[in-house]
């Protein structure tokens, strides 16, 4: 149990169900749990080191519930956070619509927030391409135009799950350090900063 | 139903005499316990960690300064004639058909001391469309004032909305009398009505439970409910539109409330209203809950440690005490759901009990999956995460600094007792709560009583006399069930309530003997099996 740092806050949002928590249990625990789906009751936090040409970031994950019940207190979990990873269920397009919906919020409340846009259970529509319900080119139309970056994922296979994360580390150290030195240092008492230190006790 | 009170061969006020002991003993000298709360084993030395809970208080007392309750229907509603036929109408849609759930041959309460749940006989080769309704021995609907699906336990989704039109008719017969009880017996089910504007909870089951055990479990679904979304924005929902589906904001929490339902038929701790305390050596205990003593912070209100369902210990902020009811949900919310096994969890939780009108946000970390050893913290504010995490951080460090983390964790590995060190042959099982600690203790649960049938056996046997005992219109302090299976001993005082299960070959006078040896068995090992003090940050 080393004390470390969270570097960055990462937040995890998108609908119920589209695949979240796989992604985050892909890439910290390498592994794909089946069996009957277990929503995610409020909110997950875990931390996870990465290399970044030879720098160590460690991302604060937050994978929140996705579900209405937790909306209005989302705001917690995604406060402050440097990426936003919005996950979307390829093979399901209200999802999709969902995506809208936590683009705003963070267009509205993050500025500072950059946003990855994820097309999650890409093995399903590999094997079956008819089980495809939201076309890659009109998703990248989107994401252009808000300035996201965009990408398929598979949390059973493991397909650009690491890539992403990755892309998240090195956006993180490559945009925002100089934001981090311009911040005023001090200390007070009264403020509760979420990126206050914090042990990481995961490998 | 009073009339099988008559029929048993209990000895009911016969067995006070020989069971009662004197009341003037001093704590430590006595082995027997005084008949004074707060005087019997595992008493708390100082005060309370729980609120006191009573058996049924929350169907008897008042709420939120509502209308009192009124339990049992006898004579109260002129329209009975037209709910019974109202009922028959529900009835022949839950039922293919009425013979055939004549058929099913349930005994009849006063002759089912000890009839396995009702199984049901398939006619030959034959499927019914609705025997799912057969295999479920209690259903439990929720609905909104409005008639709206809120919750269903089997998700019989077209049963309830065919049903749900007859449900509200019956219901609007409590449009009097806001929170009040209500029960139908037809057709061999028992359907009872529990109303807590603005919902409504119904039962359809065929258990041996009374009107007041089975509108304990509903509103015990109710505050599962509240817990969920507070009663705050409950009330502000269904004002705002009373024909609003409950059923998008609750959505993904169905196996919460599964959860509970199933819970409830296995784990006796909701019949007695009371916490399960994990068995553990004193210092170990008190060793634990420094650790978390001392890690506190300021929007921390309660730290909990529990493994099993059973609690470790708690510290709790001064002047602020748990409901047991908002533990049960607590440790229900942690145990529905294996998406708390990883990293920690930050999740806004009501505690209907304890406010109902807001969110805590509990902090929810397993320090050991096996042995299981899970941490809970409430805290009052939801910005606080790293703070409380830093606790944990805190708490799993000086645990292993101070040498408690292994032998806790072995302690935890065998943290069930057998019934067997008491050392009374007869004995198979028992349960002893003690009324001013709120909580209470019982052995693992060993052959014949190894399966799951025969657990939900005997805790139906245990619920059937924790009924007949709290029963509001002839409570009763002693019972002695003689089965073919078993005999149980009920005994309830101002100061416990202790049930036990004896071999059927035993006879009453020994088992009036075992009480009292288990009894002061109890006393001996109470500081391991109680906790005996309760202590703040
Ligand atoms: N085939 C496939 N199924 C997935 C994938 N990711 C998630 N799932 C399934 O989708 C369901 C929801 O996943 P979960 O991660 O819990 O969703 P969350 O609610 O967004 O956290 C689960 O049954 C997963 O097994 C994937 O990459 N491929
Ligand atoms: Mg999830």
């Amino acid at each position: 149990m080393s004390g470390q740092r969270v570097d960055a806050k990462v937040v995890m949002l998108g609908k119920e169900a589209v695949g979240k928590t796989s992604l985050v249990e892909r890439y910290v625990h390498h592994r794909f749990l089946q069996g009957p789906y277990q929503n995610t009751i409020g909110a997950a936090f875990v931390a996870k080191a990465i290399n970044v040409g030879g720098r160590n970031v460690t991302l604060g994950i937050w994978d929140t519930a996705g579900s209405e019940r937790y909306e209005a207190m989302s705001r917690i979990y995604y406060r402050g956070a440097r990426a936003a990873i919005v996950c979307y269920d390829l093979t399901d397009c209200s999802s999709f619509e969902r995506v809208k919906f936590w683009v705003n919020e963070l267009q509205n409340f993050e500025e500072h927030c950059r946003i990855y846009i994820c097309g999650t259970k890409s093995d399903l529509v590999e094997n079956d391409k008819s089980l495809r319900q939201v076309d890659f080119h009109d998703v990248q139309d989107y994401a252009d135009e808000i300035k996201a970056h965009l990408c398929e994922t598979s949390s059973k296979t493991g397909i650009s799950v690491d890539e992403l994360f990755q892309k998240v580390a090195e956006d993180y150290v490559n945009y925002s350090d100089f934001q981090v030195q311009t911040e005023p240092k001090g200390v007070d008492l009264n403020s509760r900063k979420d990126l206050t230190s914090y042990t990481c006790c995961h490998h | 139903m009073a009339s099988d009170v008559d029929k048993r061969s209990h000895w009911e006020t016969a067995a006070a005499s020989s069971l009662s002991v004197d009341p003037g003993n001093d704590r430590s000298d006595s082995p027997a316990p005084a008949l004074i709360q707060g005087m019997e084993p595992g008493a708390s030395q100082d005060e309370a960690m729980f609120v006191h809970a009573q058996s049924y208080e929350d169907l008897t007392g008042e709420v939120e300064g509502m209308e009192p309750a009124s339990p049992g229907l006898e004579g109260q509603i002129e329209n009975m004639e037209e709910i019974t036929q109202d009922f028959s109408k529900l009835s022949t849609q839950l039922s293919v058909s009425s013979s055939h759930s004549d058929e099913q041959s349930r005994e009849a309460p006063c002759e089912c001391g000890d009839s396995p749940p009702p199984v049901i006989q398939e006619a030959d080769g034959e499927l019914h469309p609705q025997d799912d309704w057969y295999q479920h021995q209690k259903h439990v609907f929720v609905l909104s004032e409005a008639g709206k699906p809120v919750y269903s336990r089997y998700r019989s989704e077209e049963a309830l909305s065919s049903t749900a039109g007859v449900m509200m008719a019956l219901v609007s017969f409590l449009e009097t009398e806001k929170n009040a009880i209500r029960s139908i017996h037809a057709d061999g089910y028992t359907v009872v009505f529990v109303r807590r504007s603005p919902l409504v909870l119904v039962s359809v089951s065929h258990t041996r439970q009374s009107e007041q055990e089975i509108a304990q479990e509903l509103l015990y679904i109710y505050y599962q409910i509240v817990s969920l979304v507070t009663l705050t924005q409950l009330h502000h929902l269904f004002q705002q539109r009373p024909s609003y589906d409950l059923r998008r904001l609750l959505s993904g929490s169905e196996r919460i409330t599964d959860n509970l339902l199933d819970s409830m038929d296995t784990d006796p701790s909701f019949l007695l209203a009371s916490v399960r305390c994990l068995p553990l050596t004193s210092g170990l205990r008190d060793a634990a809950t420094y650790c978390l003593q001392q890690a506190k912070a300021k929007s921390l209100v309660f730290s909990i440690l529990m493994s099993a369902q059973q609690l470790v210990t708690l510290v709790r902020k001064k002047d602020q005490y748990l409901h047991p009811i908002d533990i049960h949900l607590l440790f229900n919310l942690v145990t529905s759901s294996s998406s708390f096994r990883e990293g920690e969890a930050w999740t806004p939780v009501c505690l209907p009990k304890f406010n109902p009108s807001g969110f805590f946000h509990t902090y929810i970390s397993y320090l050991s999956h096996k042995p299981e050893l899970l941490l809970l913290m409430v805290s009052t504010d939801r910005e606080d995460f790293f703070t409380v995490s830093n606790c944990k951080k805190k708490i799993m460090e000086r645990l292993e600094k101070r040498g408690t983390w292994t032998p806790l964790k072995e302690a935890l590995s065998n943290s069930l007792y057998d019934v067997a060190q008491v050392g009374i042959p007869e004995l198979r099982h028992f349960l002893y709560k003690s009324k001013s600690s709120r909580l209470f203790t019982s052995p693992a649960m060993t052959a014949p009583y190894n399966t799951e049938v025969e657990q939900k056996r005997l805790v139906s046997l245990y619920q059937y006399l924790h009924g007949r005992a709290h029963c509001s219109s002839h409570p009763l302090t002693t019972i002695y069930h003689i089965g073919p299976q078993e005999n149980i001993l009920a005994w309830v005082t101002e100061a416990f309530e202790l049930y036990v299960c004896f071999s059927p070959l035993g006879t009453k006078s020994s088992a009036v003997n075992g009480v009292s040896r288990l009894l002061r068995w109890i006393r001996k090992e109470e500081e391991k099996l109680f906790i005996l003090s309760s202590s703040t940050y």
